[in-house]
């Protein structure tokens, strides 16, 4: 006991402080200011999570042929390295911009905010996060997106809602992807909405797929919803 | 790589939130990560030993991670369920409760100073 003092007393006194506060509190600040410039400018933002490869590209591609005469609409896409996404996307004729991370798996608030000045927003009516691939860390970064949407591809298996729980519970819209494979896959669509439900049972669901067609049009209306309500 | 952000968000956090001169006298950090947050104790250590090797200016700071289990507060009946393989149901009344009153947070949860 006396040691323990003398010790104590040789390093000077410590104090402790109770903090409680959030070890993200420096990406939510930055999400805040994108929530309220996107509320100034009436833009909808959308942030687009998923596993690498389930479609989100695709989507972004289909989603800007079907709505782009009807509004205007822009995506910044997240990547470990490469433009190609950016470049696939501004094929179909709307403006995308590459936010090249250099290695972090996910998009921070910063990184977002960074590109904004690039995008006229006041024309912008919808405006699409591509995150990077990745269903672990996305999840914790509020980017200051209106929605949260999922896709979860049928080539992925059907477990992911219980694997990757925190996605799925912050999500407000699981898609599910590539829907045109269901046939020649052991995926089951009502085994992966009840997982994803007993996670979060306010999940809105929708089928899709990019590349035939199927659910596009049920999407693009969830979307101008959406969009209706924040310009109201 | 997921870890290797936390690590610089809590030294991020920790600066908008302290003065240079407290922080040089930061000893130990408590951290306290629910077991929706995708944060693995193991890996935090490791990410923040490697960022803070010896001889750089956090390295002496003890890094102190308490993990928390998931809990829901039933909206309808009060009742407090421990989440278990992640099902969201008031073991009560059966009901789908998204109330999460722990196992979500991401805390830092207190810092201690050594003159
Ligand atoms: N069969 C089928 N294939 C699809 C569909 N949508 C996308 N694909 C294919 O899936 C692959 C990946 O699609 P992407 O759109 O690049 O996926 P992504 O999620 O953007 O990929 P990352 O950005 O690398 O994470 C491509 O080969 C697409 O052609 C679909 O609806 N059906
Ligand atoms: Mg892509
Ligand atoms: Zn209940």
């Amino acid at each position: 006991m006396s040691i323990e003092k003398s010790t104590k007393a040789a390093r000077g006194s410590v104090q402790c402080e109770n903090t409680n506060i959030n070890l993200l509190k420096a990406n939510d600040y930055v999400a805040d200011i994108i929530r309220n410039e996107m509320a100034k400018t009436k833009t909808l933002l959308i942030n687009i999570t998923s596993s690498a490869g389930s479609g989100k590209t695709t989507l972004m591609q289909k989603t800007a042929e079907k709505l782009k005469d009807k509004l205007t609409m822009a995506v910044m896409v997240g990547d470990l390295e490469t433009e190609r996404d950016a470049e696939r996307i501004r094929e179909s004729g709307i403006q995308a911009l590459q936010i090249v991370t250099g290695g972090i798996c996910h998009l921070e608030a910063q990184m977002v905010h960074q590109v904004l000045p690039e995008y006229n927003l006041e024309d912008i009516d919808l405006l699409f996060i591509e995150n990077v691939g990745n269903l672990v860390c996305p999840a914790s970064f509020d980017l200051g997106e209106d929605y949260r949407v999922t896709l979860m591809a049928t080539t992925e298996g059907d477990d992911k809602p219980k694997k990757y729980p925190r996605m799925f519970l912050t999500s407000d819209m699981m898609l599910v992807s590539k829907s045109d494979l269901l046939p020649y896959l052991p995926f089951s669509v009502d085994a992966v909405i009840k997982d994803a439900r007993e996670v979060n049972h306010e999940l809105e669901v929708l089928q899709i797929s990019a590349l035939k067609g199927e659910g596009i049009d049920a999407w693009c209306d969830w979307l101008l919803n959406k969009i209706k309500e924040k310009q109201a | 790589m997921h870890e290797t952000s936390i690590v610089n968000s809590i030294i991020k956090t920790l600066e908008l939130e302290f003065e240079e001169e407290k922080l040089d006298k930061m000893s130990a950090i408590y951290l306290k990560v629910g077991k929706l947050s995708n944060i693995e104790p193991r890996l935090l250590h490791n990410a923040y030993t490697a960022k803070y090797p010896c001889g750089t200016k956090f390295h002496s700071i003890k890094l102190h991670i308490e993990s928390t289990e998931i809990q829901i507060q039933c909206e309808v009946c009060n009742h407090i369920t421990s989440v278990i393989n992640y099902r969201f149901l008031c073991e009560k009344c059966d009901r789908p409760s998204k109330n999460l009153i722990q196992g979500e947070e991401m805390l830092i949860h207190k810092v201690e100073f050594e003159d």
